[in-house]
């Protein structure tokens, strides 16, 4: 009905001279207004779908009025577009009603018959999913001198590959405050969603052969990878709701008034309650060699065996500070190590000959993955670390 | 009649594509036609106007059942009639000449398919008299079609539901029908072959397809409906201007198997438009949140559902729902909408309920941890033995080749779930086992069906539940069933 050289989502109104006209008047002469975008609303609180919300005031004519919406290349979902006729106090045979929609063919619009029992303007608010508006969150994480606390900063980073430029628009994403922006064609835009300034951080070091590896399998030295541990809940001082998967840029403050970049990783979507962690690299003053110490097999009836297992742990704290380390161990990959392989699940019982202090941590522990903790105290300046030998002592049972 | 559509780009179909030319013997112009009219160099033909058209149109099969009528004047005698079709996804097959009460005074002595011009026929009509009477023709295209779809918006406390039908007809059929009743049919009728592929076949080579059979199919299936009371089947009834300022009725009918819907007045949909109208608007449905997890049915992951019933206690209940696609949305609480989901829906028969699946919820956390696993009550087949005697001893020493060939494995889990949807949840899981299976627990658990244990639960807000159980599995020697056993633990 326009022609228009740019891509634009074009929003007309066609003032009808009878109600009842002729198909090939359509061709010639008509009046149209095009009411201008009041307010639009992006709701990106949905995983996988974009909301769009614009109000017009639209002028009626008492009468029926084809109200037309065409958006060229822009990729708006046509099967989406509700019309809605906002501030009606009228009583229903007072109101403004949509009478139908109709779909031209091979073209991106449709017309809708609006009946109005009287001339004036009307509030109408159009809702569309649209395709191409992407969103994607990241992080900026800057951590204390010694570790403690992060200064934690999410933001939205919105994309707008839509071929629509949405003016000061208010974008919401679920969470938090709502936004108010401009988002041109073809711009990327960061924004900033919420910080949280205070976040308790417990630096980890874990040591688990089946998940991180060796870093020197001819020695027995495992990798131990360091992490940065955020729990999403507000002791922690998160909590407010779940975190979005995104990248996340860690900083440390030097101690000099700057800050030093230490590392990024990909941040999972964390629950309330749920823990994310982000990877630092690996340990270079921990060392952990890890040993199996014994593996004997007891018969117990004809092919059915029962296996005696201690995995020995050595452990060394080149930091002159204390830590906790965490101790990993996966039953399964654990009894392949040995050689013995089948489908079954492990049937385990820890042996009294254990030395790793306390029990498994209940809630990061189950029948095929124990998770131990172990403080190691600060080495003393110079001297060498006291070794500690930690073992682990597995009853493997009703084996075949 | 609604105003026609603001399009500056169509194109105003200048001549219709289903001509009927009604050819009047006037001699010395006219050769009358004998047992097979055909076309002479020099003719004089009148092109009687449409009274009024009838769409029947099937939404489970590319069919629709166009029925005309128009009003023609009859020498007594025999009367030739040309009708042709051409760019039209008639099947040639369908086309049916009826006179309604004059079925004594005129008939149809033949039909004749010309071999030289495809999409086209001639009847020769014998009138006792000299009349004018009406002539209803029928027949089937393909290219139009419907659908449903609905709109549902929740309020924000998702207690209730606004829930609008709607119906979409869409024209590619290659011909304008003008101002026609259109009556959508809900339901599958049985054809035995596409009207798509007989409307490209040349009339000539239908004869080769035509088996009574097949024609006694679709005709019986097909035209019973047609016969259904119309609503309105006035001749080209226009409707008054206030009455047009209301969204148009959508009658609803039952019959037999099927539904009708009739649209209030007419319509006009050129080719290659489609039309949406409302069917139905229920404001205040009442609608129950649902947590289930049934790998069978939504996969392998807790998924979130409304329940609404399809009755008339919730606004309903007036007509089934056709299958079609459901838009739900939730109202904000600031004016705006939150988007749930789009999903399609199966055929809903009025009393029955409507289960809309808006997915996995993040707010919610479903686990299932195994806390243990052991094995007992393991029996041994013996196999047989050896003995073994060791060298410069009298030692000797038997072993008896014992395997395992029987064991049942326990396996203790929690199905931990945590809830920050800010409200408390209901959760439904259900699990399948195979095998010879114990379920041991208290959560007072029903047997969905012999190997599908279902249970529930409810959430509080901002809390976590664990529903410990125990699987016992009886393997080997020791599995004497195929089914799932529940125990108190």
């Amino acid at each position: 009905m326009i022609n228009i050289s740019r891509p634009h989502v074009i929003f007309a109104l066609l003032f009808l001279a009878l109600p009842i006209v002729p198909l090939e008047a359509w061709a010639r002469i008509k009046l149209i207004t095009l009411p201008v975008r009041e307010r639009v609303e992006i709701q990106l609180d949905h995983p996988q779908a974009t909301l769009v919300e614009e109000e017009r005031i639209v002028p009626l004519v008492k009468g029926i009025n084809q109200v037309d919406f065409s958006w060229a290349n822009t990729r708006i979902s046509p099967d989406s577009l509700i019309f809605r006729v906002l501030n009606t106090s009228e009583t229903p045979d007072q109101a403004v009603k949509v009478l139908s929609v109709s779909y031209p063919p091979n073209e991106n619009s449709l017309v809708w018959a609006v009946s109005s029992p009287h001339s004036g303007s009307a509030q109408v608010r159009i809702s569309y999913i649209l395709d191409g508006l992407e969103k994607e969150f990241h992080y900026r994480a800057t951590a204390t001198h010694d570790e403690k606390k992060l200064n934690l900063a999410q933001y939205l980073r919105l994309k707008n590959l839509a071929n629509e430029e949405y003016k000061e628009s208010s974008i919401s994403v679920g969470f938090g405050d709502q936004l108010t922006r401009s988002v041109g064609i073809d711009e990327t835009k960061d924004l900033l969603v919420t910080r949280y300034p205070e976040v308790m951080v417990r630096k980890t070091y874990t040591a688990d052969l089946a998940q991180y590896g060796y870093l020197d399998a001819a020695k027995k030295k495992l990798k131990i990878p360091m992490h940065y541990v955020l729990k999403n809940d507000t002791t922690n001082g998160l909590g407010k709701a779940s975190l979005p998967f995104g990248k996340t840029r860690i900083f440390q403050e030097d101690g000099h008034g700057g800050t030093a970049f230490v590392g990024e990783d990909w941040g999972k979507f964390t629950p309330q309650d749920d823990e994310m962690s982000l990877y630092l690299g690996v340990a270079r003053d921990i060392v952990v060699k890890r040993t199996i110490d014994r593996n004997e097999r007891k018969r117990i009836n004809g092919n059915l065996y029962d296996y005696d297992l201690i995995v020995k742990y050595e452990i060394e704290n080149f930091k002159e500070s204390p830590v906790t380390l965490d101790i990993g161990e996966t039953l399964r990959e654990l009894r392949a190590e040995l050689g013995y392989q089948n489908q079954r699940d492990v049937e385990c019982e820890l042996g009294p000959e254990t030395t790793l202090l306390g029990k498994p941590d209940a809630e990061k522990s189950d029948a095929d993955h124990l998770l131990f903790h172990v403080d190691l105290p600060a080495k003393k300046p110079e001297s060498k670390p006291d070794k500690q030998i930690c073992k682990l002592h597995i009853l493997m049972k009703n084996e075949w | 009649m609604q105003a026609p559509y603001p399009d500056e780009k169509r194109m105003v179909i200048a001549m219709k594509r289903i001509l009927f030319l009604a050819l009047l013997v006037l001699t010395p112009f006219i050769i009358s036609f004998g047992s097979t009219a055909t076309a002479r160099n020099l003719d004089l033909s009148t092109v009687p106007k449409r009274n009024a058209v009838q769409l029947t149109i099937y939404n489970s099969e590319d069919l629709t059942l166009v029925r005309e009528t128009r009003v023609i004047s009859f020498k007594k005698g025999i009367n030739p009639l040309q009708f042709s079709w051409a760019n039209t996804l008639i099947d040639p097959t369908s086309v049916e000449l009826q006179f309604p009460g004059k079925a004594h005074s005129i008939q149809v002595l033949d039909t004749t398919f010309p071999h030289d011009k495809p999409q086209m026929l001639y009847w020769n009509v014998a009138s006792e008299q000299e009349q004018e009477a009406k002539i209803e023709i029928s027949y089937f295209t393909s290219g139009i079609s419907w659908s449903a779809d609905y709109t549902a918006i929740a309020n924000p406390e998702e207690t209730f539901l606004s829930l609008e039908g709607f119906v979409r007809i869409h024209n590619q059929s290659g011909e304008e029908y003008e101002d026609a009743q259109v009556r959508l049919v809900v339901g599958n009728i049985n054809l035995v072959e596409k009207i798509a592929e007989l409307a490209q076949l040349p009339p000539g080579k239908v004869e080769v397809l035509e088996e009574q059979t097949f024609r006694g199919y679709k005709q019986k299936a097909a035209r019973q409906m047609m016969e259904a009371p119309a609503a309105i089947f006035s001749l080209g009834a226009v409707m008054e201007d206030e009455a047009l300022a209301e969204p148009k009725e959508v009658a609803k009918e039952g019959l037999g198997e099927y539904f009708i819907y009739t649209i209030e007045g007419t319509e006009t949909i050129p080719n290659g438009w489609a039309k949406r109208l409302r069917s139905f608007e229920a404001a205040k449905v009442p609608v129950k949140v649902e947590y289930r997890y049934r790998p069978r049915e939504y996969g392998d992951e807790l998924v979130r559902l409304y329940l609404l019933e399809n009755e008339t206690a919730s606004g309903l209940g007036t007509t089934p729902l056709p299958n079609g696609r459901v838009q739900a949305l939730r109202a904000n609480g600031q004016g705006g909408l939150s988007f749930l989901t789009s999903r399609e829906i199966k055929y809903v028969p009025i009393g029955d309920r409507i289960e809309l699946n808006l997915g996995p919820d993040p707010e919610v956390v479903f686990e299932l941890i195994r806390l243990k696993t052991f094995r007992d009550n393991i029996w041994m087949q013996v196999k047989g033995g050896s003995i073994y005697h060791k060298v410069g001893s009298r030692e000797l020493q038997l072993d008896v080749k014992n395997r395992v060939s029987g064991w049942d494995e326990h396996k203790e889990f929690s199905q931990r779930i945590r809830n920050y949807t800010g409200k408390p949840i209901k959760v439904a899981v259900r699990r399948s086992y195979n095998g010879d299976i114990t379920f041991r627990s208290e959560l007072n658990p029903k047997l969905h069906d012999y190997k599908t244990v279902e249970f529930s639960t409810e959430v509080p807000e901002a809390g976590r539940v664990d529903l410990l159980h125990e699987i016992i599995t009886r393997n080997g020697y020791n599995a004497k069933q195929n089914r799932v056993k529940l125990e108190k633990r």
